[in-house]
């Protein structure tokens, strides 16, 4: 799942889990053939890298999250109970660049009614992997999110003008530490920093009581966000076995943190962050991974009370390696013979 | 509902879904992160898939980064399971490096340590 930068902080939060989600393959466009191993979804060395909910991994991949299901109280004022059914498709064009389309459905139930029910604006990404370095677990991915306005149903939120955002990924994990530091080198981190600029600098709207003119700016935005997580399975394949349970060996326990800040061409309007920090935890298996997330508003205009996350994602490569799951052009490195 | 549908259908219309997915080490002998008392013969790594034989390898390195295995080699009868066989150990720690190759093509990478002596 995606995060999105939204006009106004009021609608922030909406947003930040309003993200769609069905992918399409996209045919045509492209021509960036570079070399990685054939690692498909977020391996970088002996780390992988999960999909996380709030954010996004660091990484081009073939995966599907579907569904991904957000239940919060939103920052409305009064708050309403805002649920969120997203799905979200990504396809390697190369072996190094991707493309992603989202889509989210959003039923809002404000306090007295009535309630309303649409699908919000659909979300499309364009990503490059710039690197991946095995030895230092180090993973960098640069990408332009766009939201394409006017394809959403305004009764929940949907923006008539579209969003830019450039968008620069990151994710290290520590397994390049000392042996002697242990299990501390399971730790690894994500994050995300992008630039939100509307396709119009206002939004002008009519009265239809009164037929007054009220022109909104529409701000530029700065969204980010990141992710601290602990992997299990790295502890026990590449610092110590335990012998614990076959589940938890499996988990990632995981805190995400969104934000964004109005920046630019917010006159009139609150110069207020909004964000979420979601503590949870991600069961990796192999061809599939299930994630479940606290939302925890940092504000009032974020939201009211906690809310809930949850998704099903699917490793499309490992599903259908021959097919779906392979980029649809250029090919990887041919293997090597380890350790000659 | 029709997307349920469609994603239902996904396995129709890109063939069975097979049994093969990256290779994860899933346990090791010595075992990952282990001190025992005598100096093992070999080192066996059980992976979660199967493996290509000719790009998959590992080597075991003293704490001096020399060279203390005499190779890998990815048993016929179980093609999850290699086996390193090591010269003899001295008492200290030892690293194991694995890289292989699951059988769906996908490259997997790992490395872990285990001590020797008490």
């Amino acid at each position: 799942m995606r995060s999105e930068p939204e006009s106004t902080p009021r609608e922030a939060s909406r947003g930040q889990y309003s993200r769609l989600v069905l992918r399409v393959i996209a045919l045509g466009a492209c021509a960036f053939l570079g070399a990685s191993d054939a690692l498909a979804h977020c391996f970088v060395g002996s780390r992988f890298f999960p999909a996380t909910l709030a954010t996004d991994d660091p990484c081009v991949a073939d995966e599907m999250s579907l569904p991904t299901i957000a239940v919060f109280n939103n920052g409305d004022n009064p708050s309403a109970r805002e649920v969120d059914i997203s799905g979200d498709f990504s396809k390697r064009i190369t072996e190094n660049f991707g493309i992603s389309i989202g889509e989210t459905w959003t039923h809002l139930a404000p306090p007295g009614g009535p309630n309303a029910n649409g699908f919000q604006n659909l979300d499309t990404a364009f990503q490059y992997q710039l690197l991946k370095d095995a030895p230092h677990e180090l993973a960098l991915l640069a990408g332009v999110v766009v939201e394409w306005g006017g394809t959403g149903a305004a009764q929940v939120g949907a923006e008539r003008f579209s969003r830019i955002t450039p968008t620069f990924f990151f994710g290290k994990g520590f397994g390049d530490l000392p042996d002697s530091t242990g299990w501390v080198r399971a730790f690894a981190v994500t994050g995300q920093v992008g630039y939100s600029i509307p396709s119009s600098a206002s939004t002008t709207e009519v009265d239809p009581d009164t037929g007054e003119i009220s022109v909104t700016p529409n701000p530029q935005l700065l969204v980010y966000g990141g992710t601290l997580q602990y992997s299990m399975p790295y502890l026990k394949s590449n610092i110590v076995d335990l012998g614990l349970p076959d589940f938890l060996n499996h988990l990632i326990p995981i805190v995400e943190a969104q934000f964004t800040t109005p920046v630019a061409n917010n006159s009139g309007l609150p110069w207020v962050t909004t964000g979420t920090v979601n503590p949870g935890a991600i069961w990796v298996g192999n061809y599939f991974q299930v994630g479940v997330e606290a939302i925890i508003p940092i504000n009032r205009a974020s939201g009211t009370g906690v809310g809930v996350l949850a998704q099903l994602h699917l490793y499309l490569d490992d599903m259908f390696p021959t097919t779906i799951g392979k980029p649809l052009f250029g090919t990887a490195p041919p293997p090597q013979k380890p350790f000659p | 509902m029709r997307k349920i549908t469609a994603i239902a259908l996904l396995p129709v219309l890109f063939g069975t879904v097979p049994a093969h997915a990256h290779a994860f080490l899933d346990r090791a002998e010595p075992r990952v992160g282990s001190s025992v008392g005598t100096a093992p013969r070999q080192v066996s790594l059980w992976f979660t898939q199967n493996l290509e034989p000719a790009f998959s390898g590992a080597q075991v390195l003293d704490s001096a980064g020399a060279r203390v295995d005499l190779g890998a080699r990815v048993d016929p009868a179980n093609r999850s399971l290699m086996r390193v066989s090591l010269k003899p150990l001295r008492p200290g720690s030892y690293k194991v490096y694995w890289r292989v190759l699951s059988v769906d093509t996908h490259t997997t990478e790992g490395s872990f340590s285990f001590h020797v002596g008490q």
